[in-house]
């Protein structure tokens, strides 16, 4: 199991249902990257890892972990922002107000980030994706998405099981025989997807399989509090962006 | 590389998420009349997500020394075909933004549109040109791969220009800046992606013949390869 999912399955939030959450997480986003960077995306940050390391219990070196990739790409991305290709100064020169558009984009990003990483730190997939039937996407599609995200493991597991029997064996020692193990890597993921497919297939068919895959959803609700609280939440988030984009320089 | 979450403008994230629509939209309406027709096709297409799924977590080594992971657009679309995979696509997608944190909600139809239309497509016709005139089968999975990968990244440096246009010299500047820092680590990674698309592809000629018979990429006695694989595609 990957480090998030694992997190979410143990998550204080995970009986709440997944639209709680989703207007929590998902509105924070929204709000991340639409309100002004400065003073709104900083208070929606605050705001965010408040919640995560509050109210949600996300343990701060997992959170830190996951954080820290998408972390990496908006350092990356904003320092773009820092040059500008033509002008007095050359080819490349240094661009006007450069550091503050890559300090907003910085502010924007990792506050949105923020926002998508408190659903997925404490909503399952497994607890999200059979209920986007009812979100209007196609049965067919859910079904392939799920057995995607079942199998997906299996393959996770069985290919780190291979990686060590090709490191036992000297598989990584030299360019070659890292281009050889890589190749024999990704061919074994492939039999081992459909060899595991005809098998599941043909254990489903015993059991009467229609093509259609029931899995058992916890049966929770939507709790009214919550969704009124988390948008009580994102209203003043807002409107204190909007005072003090007045009141601060 | 995914672009992250909340990196787009509001309007741009839209916009890229319109224009995926259709295409995903095609992918979903053929992966429902396939499983529909054929109910044990869940499995089979579950499979290949959670191929893609994996294929995307390989890390190969780069030319410049760095190490990044394949797309998996090139030999997803070669095997799959490119509307499959702008639903697998998304899947996996998906599944990096919520799973991994890479890439993101609100920039998911940016990245579908490069990754899993753009790169697909582009990979997928340049095998199939190849394959048209006799080109030997794994030089076409080669250029099939690079093209896909390259392509990806082409389309992701336009959609950062657009985004972010440089303040001297506008879009073009930006798209220099952008495409000139991607072709730096992208090509030698585009000729990675194609060569390990090439001896995975060697392999699954070795092993799994049946396999690829069945999803078309070998020849079967007396048919085309290539054609469609279903009577579903035929009419299609």
């Amino acid at each position: 199991m990957l480090p998030i999912d694992a997190a979410a399955h143990s998550s204080r939030w995970r009986r709440r249902h997944p639209v709680d959450k989703a207007v929590l997480g998902l509105g924070l986003t929204a709000l991340a990257i639409s309100l002004p960077p400065w003073p709104g995306a900083a208070l929606v940050l605050a705001a965010a890892l408040a919640l995560l390391l509050g109210p949600a219990g996300v343990p701060p070196r997992k959170l830190w972990r996951a954080y820290r990739i998408p972390l990496g790409f908006c350092v990356t991305g904003a320092l773009t922002l820092l040059v500008q290709v033509g002008g007095p100064e050359g080819y490349v020169g240094w661009a006007d107000g450069g550091a503050a558009r890559a300090g907003e984009l910085l502010l924007r990003t990792s506050a949105a980030s923020l926002g998508v990483l408190l659903l997925a730190f404490t909503t399952p997939l497994s607890d999200l994706l059979p209920r986007l039937v009812r979100a209007g996407v196609p049965a067919p599609v859910v079904d392939v998405a799920l057995v995607t995200y079942r199998m997906s493991f299996l393959l996770l597991d069985s290919m780190s099981r291979v990686r060590q029997a090709q490191a036992a064996r000297l598989g990584h020692t030299t360019r070659a025989a890292t281009w050889r193990s890589l190749a024999g890597l990704g061919a074994t993921a492939f039999v081992r997807a459909f060899d595991r497919a005809s098998r599941l297939q043909a254990g489903l068919a015993g059991r009467g399989y229609d093509g259609t895959l029931h899995v058992l959803v916890p049966d929770v609700r939507v709790s009214r509090r919550f969704v009124a609280l988390s948008l009580a939440l994102l209203l003043a988030l807002t409107a204190l962006t909007l005072v003090l984009e007045r009141l601060l320089p | 590389m995914h672009i992250a979450e909340g990196f787009l403008p509001p309007a741009h994230a839209i916009a890229w998420g319109v224009a995926a629509t259709p295409f995903v939209v095609q992918g979903v309406r053929s992966l429902t009349r396939e499983v529909r027709e054929h109910p044990e096709s869940t499995l089979l297409l579950g499979a290949s997500g959670a191929f893609t799924f994996v294929l995307s977590a390989l890390k190969i080594p780069s030319v410049t020394g760095s190490c990044s992971h394949p797309t998996g657009t090139g030999l997803g679309a070669i095997l799959f075909r490119p509307p499959i995979m702008a639903v697998l696509g998304t899947i996996t997608l998906l599944f990096q933004a919520l799973l991994l944190a890479h890439g993101g909600l609100t920039t998911l139809g940016a990245n579908v549109f490069s990754m899993a239309i753009v790169g697909p497509w582009a990979g997928y016709a340049v095998y199939r040109l190849l394959k048209r005139y006799d080109v030997p089968l794994m030089v076409a999975v080669f250029f099939g791969a690079f093209v896909a990968d390259l392509s990806t990244y082409c389309v992701t440096s336009v959609q950062l220009a657009l985004a972010f246009p440089d303040p001297g010299s506008g879009f073009p500047g930006a798209l220099a800046k952008f495409g000139s820092i991607f072709a730096v680590t992208q090509i030698p990674l585009a000729v990675s992606e194609g060569l390990l698309t090439v001896l995975v592809m060697r392999l699954l000629v070795q092993s799994s013949k049946g396999e690829l018979t069945r999803l078309g990429v070998l020849l079967q006695r007396g048919r085309q390869a290539s054609a469609p694989r279903s009577e579903t595609e035929a009419k299609a």
